[in-house]
């Protein structure tokens, strides 16, 4: 939970993702606890606002330098509108699951869907048979 | 010896240049005098460079004089506004100053409040959530989605001081009836330091770029338009897109003073210049965002 580690880094109870500082604080917190493997999930469930600074340094810095891909889940719209736009400007993309469980690209257009497409040949995740596609129980 | 400093009647980022003109005679080692007796209104960006006004005139010389405004009205206003509070640490204040906390009331959405750290900035930003999302959606006619984004937006605003100024400096939110320019309510969010500004911030990485074009109004185009920030990391010059991407959406305004420029990404409903250069030297930088009531698919108002 993206909030649980804003509360370790941040003194002061606060539940907004706000400043280059307090993003960083945050990023490092959560490459410590990184384990090795091809999808790292983030939660963003209690987070408040997440400004752009923060979705840069947390959420395009992981992609960027430390994690092939990413699974962000929890997300409200306000976060979209700050995570997707830092994203494409930066080409790169995560996934995102939707509370419904079906999971989309975000962020720059091209490597998104090829994020979804080596999922579903890793059977991470099927194709259902709408065209959604969703996690795997495995 | 002492110079008067006059604080134009009606402050706000209309008449700001006035004023920084009149602090721009200052020479070092002179007292000044910023005279607001005749103040009649304040708008946020006048009380935050006035208090920046206040903080490099501290540093120049001796520590500045104020006048306080003469009309009751006028300096109650500005002690609810949270105004005093600040100045009292910055100026020797003359006249009578009410001894009222700063407002909890339904204009007054962030009082004057001293941005120097990120832990600032989250206080803020915090705050702003709590008080102004009423305002936004039931008042103005935003989405509620709109409240996430004018926080962003006055998270962004703020970083700015911490990240470039190498100073502190002030933030003011309110919400207004403006009409003499638009007949309908907006929230502006004010923010103003006395720091190194925009072209001192962006000079070591982007003044060879320009060559002979280089200066204060080059620097506010790179950083505003171009959004190119003084970080090499990639990543960076995220914040002024995203507060233009928001008032593009809700059809807000934004301009930014810094030195002797100033720039703005001007809305239809403004004539505002979008570009000034060769204006009275002031230091730091002053951000204004005006985001207005939305207006119905009729063009009558949002109430």
């Amino acid at each position: 939970m993206v909030q649980a580690v804003l509360q370790q880094a941040v003194a002061g109870f606060y539940t907004d993702l706000v400043t280059r500082p307090t993003g960083r604080a945050v990023r490092e917190n959560i490459e410590r606890e990184l384990l090795p493997g091809m999808i790292a999930v983030m939660d963003f469930t209690g987070v408040g606002c997440l400004d752009y600074s923060c979705a840069d340094e947390i959420v395009a810095k992981l992609v960027r330098d430390r994690v092939k891909m990413l699974l962000l889940r929890g997300l409200t719209d306000a976060h979209r509108e700050a995570i997707e736009p830092v994203l494409a400007g930066a080409g790169l993309a995560v996934l995102y699951e939707r509370p419904d469980g079906v999971l989309e690209g975000l962020g720059a257009s091209e490597p998104a869907p090829a994020l979804l497409d080596e999922l579903v040949a890793r059977r991470l995740a099927a194709r259902n048979p709408g065209g959604s596609i969703r996690l795997t129980a495995a | 010896m002492t110079r008067l400093v006059e604080v134009p009647t009606q402050f706000d980022d209309r008449s700001f240049d006035q004023f920084a003109a009149a602090y721009a005679q200052a020479r070092d080692g002179e007292r000044l005098l910023f005279d607001a007796h005749a103040a009649e209104w304040a708008s946020p960006y006048g009380l935050v460079g006035l208090l920046a006004a206040g903080e490099a005139a501290a540093h120049k010389g001796e520590r500045p004089l104020l006048t306080a405004p003469a009309n009751p009205d006028v300096v109650s206003y500005w002690a609810r506004a949270g105004f005093f509070r600040e100045a009292a640490d910055l100026f020797e204040i003359h006249g009578k100053v009410p001894k009222t906390r700063p407002a909890v009331e339904s204009d007054v959405l962030l009082p004057v409040t001293p941005v120097r750290a990120a832990e600032d900035v989250h206080a803020v930003v915090s705050t702003i959530q709590q008080r102004a999302s009423a305002i936004l959606s039931s008042e103005l006619g935003l989405d509620p989605k709109a409240t996430m984004g004018f926080a962003m937006a006055l998270s962004e605003s703020c970083q700015n001081i911490v990240e470039h100024a190498g100073t502190g400096g002030w933030v003011a939110v309110q919400a207004y009836n403006w009409r003499r320019k638009l007949a309908r309510r907006v929230v502006v969010i004010a923010v103003a330091d006395a720091g190194v500004g925009f072209r001192h911030s962006l000079e070591s990485t982007q003044a060879k770029r320009f060559g002979d074009r280089w200066g204060d109004a080059a620097a506010l185009e790179a950083a505003l338009v171009q959004g190119v920030s003084r970080f090499r990391d990639p990543g960076r010059g995220q914040g002024l897109a995203g507060i233009r991407r928001y008032l593009a959406r809700w059809d807000g305004k934004i301009a930014i003073r810094s030195g002797t420029a100033r720039i703005a990404i001007v809305p239809r409903w403004d004539d505002d210049v979008p570009l000034k250069d060769a204006l009275p030297a002031f230091p730091g930088s002053q951000v204004l965002l005006i985001i207005p009531e939305l207006q119905t698919e009729k063009g009558s108002s949002k109430q």
